[in-house]
C-alpha cells in the first residue's frame, strides 16, 4: 500500500521546470524512521500548502529543506537541478528561505540590522558595515511589502505580523525564490492576515515560490493553488486545492480513528482547585478558575495570549504576583513547584526536552524523580520497588519499547510524554496540568495521550488542557477556557464548544 | 514481548558501564606497559605505593565528581584544603584534642562549601567564578592566618594514624576506600544521587519535577569542602607540617581524575568507580615515569597527554552530545 502510494508520485505540467522537487525524502533518527519516502513539488508562483497534523513530518521536511537536517535518502531538486543542501547556508544559496512560526530574529538589533545578518554590507573592504547603505537597500526592500516600517527601529518594538514582513524581506535580499512560511498566521489578527494575503500575492506575481504551512483550512484554501497532505511521517496525496473539499482534505491529514473519537465526560460537581486573580506582568492578568474533579478544562487561545504562562503560574514553575491557588479548599503557600507538588498537582510541560526528561537518566529514575520519598526507605532507594511500581505504571500507560532501564532520551516524544505523565501518576498526583499535550507526538502515541487524559478523568483526576489545536480542545474538554491578552475571554461550558466560539472569544478586537 | 524488548540493547545506559570497562582497560594498559619497563613496577609494595600517592587526589576528586555531575565544578578545593589544613594543625598544637580537631578541620572544609553552594545556589552566580573567587579567597585565608609559614609539631598520635596501616594497606587507602563507599552510595542508592544527575542533567525540568535544585547544588558543594579537608588531614599527616601554601593544583589533578573516569563536565553524567580508576591512572602514571627516571616535565607532558587522549576516546565512543 506504502509503495502504491510512493508510485503515485505528483503530477506536474510536464512543460515546467518546477521550482522545487523533493524526490523519496527518507530521514531516520536511528533505528526511529520519521519521513518514510516523501515526494513534493512546487511550481514557480506557486503557494503550496504542506499539510499534516503536528508529528506529521511537516517540520522534519522544512529542516531538510532549509539544510538544519541531511535526509538519509532521496533528492532536493531546484529548477531542474539536484542541490546539495548540507547546511542553513547551502539552502540560502540555493534561494531557499525559511519563516518560522518562532521568528528568528535579533530583537535588540534594527530592522536593518536584522535583514543583513550574517551578510552585512562593507565599506572600506571587509572592515567596517556600511549601515547606510543597509538601511537604503532595507527600505527598498520594504517599499513593496509595508513601508509603513521604519528600517531603524529596533525588531523587538515591531507587532508579530511586522516582524514577519521583515523575515520575508530579509528572505528577499538573499534572493530567494522560494520561501517556506511555517505557521506565519498562528498569531495574527484577521486584519493582518489580509495583509499578508497580498504580500504573498505580490510575491508569487514576481515568480517566487511560496510552501505554506498551516492548521486553518480556510487560508489554505484561499491561498494555495495545491497542497501536499502527511500523515505519520507519510506523503497521504498531492490534491488540487480549489476542487478538492474541505472534509476529503481533513480526513486524509486526520485519519479516521481521530475524527470520529467523541469526547466522554467524567467531571463531577465536586471542586478540587480555585485559582483566583492570578497576575504576571501583561502576560497573565487577573486570571480565576474552578476545576471540579473528574474534569477536563480545555485553555485555547492564540500564541503569545498567556495560556501556558497561566499554566506555569498554577504549577508554581513562576511565581505570581497576584493571586492564590487553593486545592480542596486550602491555600498553597509559596511559589515552588514543590509545595504545589506536595498539594497534588503535576506540569506536563510543553517543552518537554527542556522542562521534562533528563535526558540520560533511566526510565525509572525520570519516573520516580518527583517521588523519591516513597521510593525510599532509611535514606536509601528501594530499586526494586521503584523499578515495579515503574513497570506497573508503564505498562499501563503503554511504554514501547517497554524497558525501563533504557534513558529516556532514546525514547520518541509520545513515550517520552508517557514516561512525564508516569512520573506524577508515581507521585499520586491529582490535578493535571498539560501543556501542548500532544505537540511533537505521532499520531497514533496521540491517540494513546488522548486515550490517558480521559482515563485519568474516569478515575477521579481533574485537568488542564493547554492546546493550540482546536480539535484537541475539543475532543478532550468538558469545558473551555478561551484566553485573549493574558486574560480569560471566554468561559464555554458542554453546548457551547465550538470552533467558532472559541475563535470569536481568542481573536482580539481591532 | 517483554523479553524481545529487552534484548535490544539498552545502548546508552550499556554505555555507561562499558564506559567504566573503558578507563579499567586504560589503567591495564598503562599498567602493562611500566610492567615491560621496569622491574620494579609490579611488585605489592609499589602498588600499594601508587595508591597511597593517589589517596589524596582520589579524596579530592570524589567530591569533585559530585559536583561535576550535578552540573558545577569546584575550583577552590586546593585553598580550602590549605585552610582547614592550617586551621586544624593549629588546633591540634595548641592541645585541642586530635578528633576533636579533625572534626573541626572537616567543618571549616564544609563552610568553605557551603558557601560556594549558597553563592551559586541562592546567589545564581557561576560556579567556575564563584570557586574561582574562592580559590584566590581561601588561599588568602590561609596565608593570612599562618604569615606565610608553615605549622609544625603536629602530635605524634595525629602522625601515627595517617601514617599507619592496617594488615599492610595504608591508612589513607582505607580511608578513601570508605570514603568512596560512601560516595558510591549516595550516588547510586540515595535520592540525593538521583538529585544530582538530575540537576546536572537537566536543571530546569528537575525543578518542574519539584526536586529541591537549590539543596542538592549546596549539598555538593559541601561534600566537596569536606572532602578537601580530609585530603588536607591525611597530607598534613605525612608531611607533619601544614603549609599554607599546601594544595596547589589539586583541582586541576582532581577534574583531570574525574574527566578520565567519564565525568560530563556538562553534568548528569559520572562515576565514583570510574573517578577512582582515572585516579590510579595518573598516579600510576607519573610512578612508573618516576621509576623510569624520565624528567619532571615529561610526566607533566605524558598527563596532558593522557587527558587529552581520554577525552578523544570519549568522544569518539559517545556520538556527538556531550
Amino acid at each position: 500500500m506504502l509503495s502504491m502510494r510512493q508510485a503515485q508520485l505528483p503530477k506536474v505540467d510536464p512543460l515546467m521546470t518546477p521550482r522545487l522537487s523533493l524526490n523519496g525524502i527518507v530521514k531516520s533518527f536511528g533505528p526511529i524512521t520519521v519521513l518514510h519516502g516523501v515526494s513534493l513539488t512546487v511550481a514557480p508562483g506557486e503557494v503550496h500548502g504542506l499539510l499534516g497534523e503536528n508529528g506529521a513530518g511537516k517540520s522534519t521536511l522544512l529542516n531538510i529543506l532549509s539544510g538544519v537536517l541531511h535526509p538519509t535518502a532521496g533528492s532536493i531538486e531546484i529548477d531542474g537541478k539536484t542541490a546539495s543542501i548540507h547546511s542553513p547556508r547551502d539552502a540560502s544559496a540555493a534561494g531557499i528561505a525559511m519563516i518560522h512560526q518562532e521568528l528568528q530574529q535579533v530583537p535588540e538589533l534594527t530592522v536593518a540590522q536584522n535583514i543583513f545578518l550574517g551578510a552585512s554590507l562593507r565599506r572600506m573592504g571587509p572592515l567596517f558595515t556600511d549601515a547606510r547603505a543597509q538601511e537604503i537597500e532595507a527600505r527598498r526592500l520594504l517599499a513593496d511589502l509595508d513601508p509603513g516600517i521604519d528600517v531603524t527601529a529596533k525588531v523587538k518594538t515591531l507587532r508579530v505580523a511586522q516582524r514577519q514582513i521583515v523575515e520575508i524581506a530579509k528572505a528577499l535580499r538573499a534572493n530567494a525564490r522560494l520561501i517556506a512560511m511555517d505557521e506565519p498566521t498562528s498569531s495574527l489578527t484577521p486584519a493582518e492576515f489580509e495583509r499578508l494575503t497580498e504580500v504573498i500575492r505580490g510575491l508569487t506575481a514576481r515568480g517566487v515560490s511560496i510552501i505554506y504551512v498551516s492548521h486553518k483550512m480556510d487560508e489554505v484554501f484561499r491561498l494555495c493553488t495545491s497542497a501536499t497532505i502527511m500523515r505519520d511521517g507519510r506523503l497521504v496525496d498531492r490534491v488540487e486545492l480549489p476542487k478538492t473539499p474541505v472534509e476529503k482534505v481533513i480526513e486524509m491529514m486526520v485519519g479516521r480513528e481521530l475524527a470520529h473519537a467523541a469526547h466522554r465526560s467524567f467531571a463531577t460537581n465536586r471542586v478540587v482547585m480555585r485559582v483566583k486573580g492570578l497576575t504576571r506582568g501583561n502576560a497573565v492578568r487577573d486570571a480565576s478558575l474552578t476545576l471540579h474533579a473528574g474534569e477536563v478544562l480545555g485553555i485555547a487561545g492564540l500564541v503569545g495570549s498567556g495560556r501556558t504562562e497561566l499554566l506555569r503560574l498554577i504549577a508554581g514553575v513562576d511565581a505570581a504576583e497576584a493571586g492564590t491557588v487553593e486545592v480542596e479548599g486550602k491555600p498553597i503557600p509559596g511559589h515552588s513547584p514543590l509545595t504545589r507538588i506536595r498539594a497534588g498537582l503535576g506540569l506536563v510541560p510543553e517543552e518537554r526536552k527542556r522542562d521534562g526528561i533528563i535526558r540520560h537518566r533511566p526510565i525509572t529514575s525520570n519516573v520516580g524523580l518527583a517521588a523519591m520519598h516513597h521510593f525510599s526507605r532509611f535514606g536509601l532507594i528501594q530499586k526494586t520497588a521503584l523499578r515495579r511500581r515503574t513497570e506497573e505504571l508503564m505498562q499501563e500507560v503503554g511504554l514501547r519499547p517497554f524497558d525501563v532501564t533504557r534513558p529516556i532520551g532514546s525514547f520518541s516524544g509520545g513515550n517520552q510524554q508517557k514516561a512525564i505523565i508516569g512520573r506524577w501518576l508515581a507521585a499520586n498526583t491529582r490535578i493535571f496540568l498539560f501543556d501542548e499535550p500532544t505537540r511533537g507526538i505521532d499520531v497514533g502515541a496521540k491517540a494513546e495521550i488522548y486515550d490517558l487524559i480521559e482515563k485519568l478523568a474516569s478515575e477521579g483526576c481533574a485537568a488542564i488542557v493547554v492546546s493550540s489545536e482546536l480539535t484537541e480542545v475539543i475532543r478532550l474538554s468538558d469545558r473551555v477556557l478561551v484566553m485573549r491578552e493574558g486574560r480569560i475571554s471566554a468561559d464555554l461550558g458542554p453546548g457551547e464548544i465550538s470552533e467558532a466560539a472559541i475563535a470569536r472569544a481568542a481573536i482580539p478586537a481591532t | 514481548m517483554n523479553t524481545t524488548a529487552r534484548n535490544a540493547a539498552p545502548p546508552l545506559l550499556s554505555r555507561i558501564r562499558f564506559r567504566d570497562a573503558g578507563t579499567v582497560l586504560g589503567l591495564i594498559l598503562i599498567c602493562a606497559i611500566f610492567t615491560v619497563l621496569t622491574p620494579t613496577f609490579l611488585t605489592v609494595p609499589n602498588l600499594l605505593n601508587i595508591l597511597q600517592q593517589s589517596s589524596i587526589n582520589a579524596c579530592i576528586a570524589l567530591g569533585m565528581t559530585l559536583v561535576i555531575i550535578s552540573g558545577g565544578i569546584d575550583l577552590s578545593v586546593g585553598p580550602v584544603a590549605a585552610l582547614s589544613a592550617v586551621l586544624g594543625a593549629a588546633m591540634m598544637v595548641a592541645g585541642v584534642p586530635v578528633p576533636l580537631a579533625i572534626l573541626a578541620a572537616i567543618a571549616i572544609g564544609v563552610a568553605c562549601g557551603f558557601l560556594n553552594g549558597a553563592l551559586i545556589a541562592w546567589g545564581g552566580l557561576q560556579p567556575f567564578i564563584v570557586t574561582l573567587g574562592g580559590l584566590s579567597l581561601y588561599r588568602a585565608l590561609a596565608l593570612i592566618y599562618t604569615g606565610g609559614t608553615p605549622i609544625f609539631g603536629l602530635p605524634a598520635e595525629f602522625r601515627a594514624f595517617t601514617n599507619g596501616n592496617m594488615m599492610g594497606i595504608p591508612n589513607p587507602v582505607l580511608i578513601v576506600a570508605v570514603l568512596a563507599v560512601s560516595a558510591w552510595v549516595v550516588l547510586n542508592k540515595t535520592p540525593l544521587g538521583e538529585y544530582f544527575m538530575a540537576v546536572g542533567g537537566n536543571p530546569e525540568a528537575a525543578r518542574v519535577a519539584g526536586v529541591p535544585v537549590t539543596l542538592t547544588k549546596l549539598s555538593a558543594y559541601m561534600i566537596s569542602g569536606a572532602m578537601a579537608s580530609v585530603a588536607a588531614l591525611i597530607l598534613i599527616g605525612r608531611l607533619g607540617a601544614a603549609e599554607p601554601t599546601l594544595g596547589t593544583l589539586w583541582e586541576l589533578d582532581a577534574i583531570a581524575a574525574a574527566a578520565i573516569g567519564g565525568a560530563s563536565l556538562m553534568g548528569g553524567r559520572g562515576s565514583v568507580f570510574g573517578t577512582l580508576i582515572g585516579c590510579i591512572i595518573l598516579g600510576a602514571l607519573r610512578n612508573g615515569l618516576t621509576l623510569m627516571n624520565v624528567q619532571a616535565f615529561y610526566q607533566l607532558l605524558a598527563t596532558g597527554i593522557i587527558i587529552i587522549v581520554a577525552m578523544l576516546i570519549d568522544r569518539a565512543t559517545s556520538g556527538k552530545q556531550g
